[in-house]
């Protein structure tokens, strides 16, 4: 837990969509998924600088070979607020170039409250 | 830097704030007749085409009327240190896709009243774009003459979605109103569907991002049209303004208009100059959604080859989707003034330049 800082109680953590805490002059984004792990991200899209948490959590669909549409990742997927460009969750990746990356943060949990590492 | 953002959408929760602006028989129409949606939307044809997510930005969440003002003023206008926004409407150009030219008109009229009313007056930086029918050349050449001398609307606007080119001599009596009013003529991305049947050359595409991307189109057309009827003859201080229909198109199409006109301007012999010449004193366009190629050279020599330095407006498309943040567009240093500023307020003259506050 060395470098980490309390960030929330993680009854506070909403499922259907980020819970946005301010920490110093950051907008952090804190998600939790189906499986109940908890995840931040930076609440700043690395496309134009738009808070990016604040758009809809969702999922989206698996590359396909034909017309099919499969629907993956449910409610693991934050599409930014302003122009819709979809991150994993789990690893901060936008889907469409994944060496394009928004700002992920290790956390851990301890008695019901989440900790977050805001250094690299 | 004075920035004037040359496309700001002024929306509203419910149409029916129009309902205090109508009378008699179209009045009824609105609030008894069909419309595509609930009771609060505006009537017009809808295009066949949905949005996936919807048109805006996911961090703007009006509840009441009185929260879009609020929301513009903090998340835009302050944030950005706006100097002049100019007011685009939202889905009053819709009104081109109606079939009934009269019904068009009224709702202008409304819409118009509305925004003088309800608008212009929060805000010292707001100036406001009347929308009129462009289907109702008489009716919309009426509408400009009775509000277009407010001190505070200093353009004409439509949708570029239209049923016909809008050089045709059948909108002229719109643009004789414009020059009488000193008013430019601009046209907004939309009005696709309804009597507007034919946005997408060749039958209309499937998605709704590859149909988007190819709405430039009848911006391409319009503009032909424009230079070819000889509208920049007939009212050559004319301004005509193009927003949002993407920019990087423009040399390639004005090249292409300029060798077929060396080759056959006996087709049209009331001009008297090549198309980009036309261009580049008549017509202005817009930069959102400003291209995005992954070497910004190969956009800054397209830019050039339109004069952009003397042709572009800064606009930001608030609140959509496809929003350019002032601090976000990529143009060269030494353009900033004039496409954040200078230009348009050489196009729009009534806009007073203020000095920002100290």
């Amino acid at each position: 837990m060395r470098d980490f800082q309390y960030l929330c109680d993680i009854q506070e953590v909403q499922e259907d969509k980020a819970t946005i805490v301010q920490i110093g002059k950051r907008s952090i984004g804190v998600f939790k998924l189906n499986d109940g792990s908890i995840h931040a991200l930076l609440n700043l899209c690395p496309h134009k600088g738009a808070a990016l948490c604040e758009g809809p959590v969702c999922g989206t669909t698996k590359e396909t070979n034909d017309y099919e549409f499969e629907y993956i990742q449910r409610n693991e997927i934050i599409r930014c607020a302003w122009h819709g460009w979809e991150f994993d969750i789990k690893t901060g990746e936008f889907i469409v170039d994944r060496k394009i990356k928004a700002r992920k943060f290790l956390t851990e949990i301890k008695n019901q409250k989440v900790y977050i590492k805001l250094s690299s | 830097m004075f920035i004037v953002d040359c496309d700001c959408h002024n929306y509203w929760c419910d149409a029916r704030v129009l309902e205090p602006y109508m009378d008699g028989l179209f009045k009824d129409m609105f609030v008894r007749g069909e419309r595509t949606g609930p009771p609060g939307a505006f009537p017009h044809a809808h295009r066949p085409w949905f949005h996936p997510e919807g048109f805006a930005r996911k961090d703007i969440n009006p509840v009441n009327e009185d929260d879009n003002y609020l929301i513009m003023k903090e998340k835009h206008l302050d944030l950005h240190n706006i100097d002049i926004a100019i007011l685009t409407g939202d889905e009053p150009i819709e009104v081109s896709t109606l079939a009934n030219p009269y019904y068009a008109s009224a709702l202008c009229k409304a819409y118009n009243d509305y925004m003088i009313d309800y608008w212009i007056p929060k805000d010292p930086r707001f100036y406001g774009s009347i929308v009129v029918a462009p289907h109702d050349p008489i009716g919309a050449a009426e509408e400009i003459r009775r509000v277009g001398g407010h001190e505070r609307v200093i353009q004409v606007l439509v949708s570029h979605g239209a049923s016909r080119p809008y050089g045709d001599p059948f909108y002229h009596p719109i643009y004789e109103a414009c020059h009488e009013m000193n008013l430019p003529f601009a046209l907004h991305l939309g009005g696709q569907g309804g009597v507007n049947a034919n946005p997408i050359g060749a039958g209309p595409t499937t998605f709704f991002w590859e149909t988007h991307a190819l709405l430039p189109q009848s911006a391409m057309t319009h503009m032909a049209s424009l230079i070819a009827q000889g509208v920049f003859e007939k009212w050559n201080d004319l301004k005509v303004v193009i927003i949002e229909c993407g920019v990087a198109w423009v040399p390639s199409v004005l090249w292409r208009l300029d060798a077929n006109y060396k080759a056959l301007r006996k087709e049209t012999p009331w001009l008297k100059q090549l198309p980009s010449e036309y261009f580049k004193s008549n017509i202005r366009m817009s930069t959102q959604p400003l291209e995005q190629p992954a070497d910004v050279r190969h956009l800054w020599a397209t830019l050039e080859a339109m004069d952009g330095k003397n042709t572009l407006m800064f606009a930001s498309d608030y609140p959509h989707w496809d929003y350019d943040a002032v601090n976000k567009i990529n143009i060269p240093d030494d353009w900033k003034e004039n496409i954040y500023g200078n230009n348009a307020l050489e196009v729009y003259k009534k806009i007073k330049r203020q000095e920002k506050a100290a």
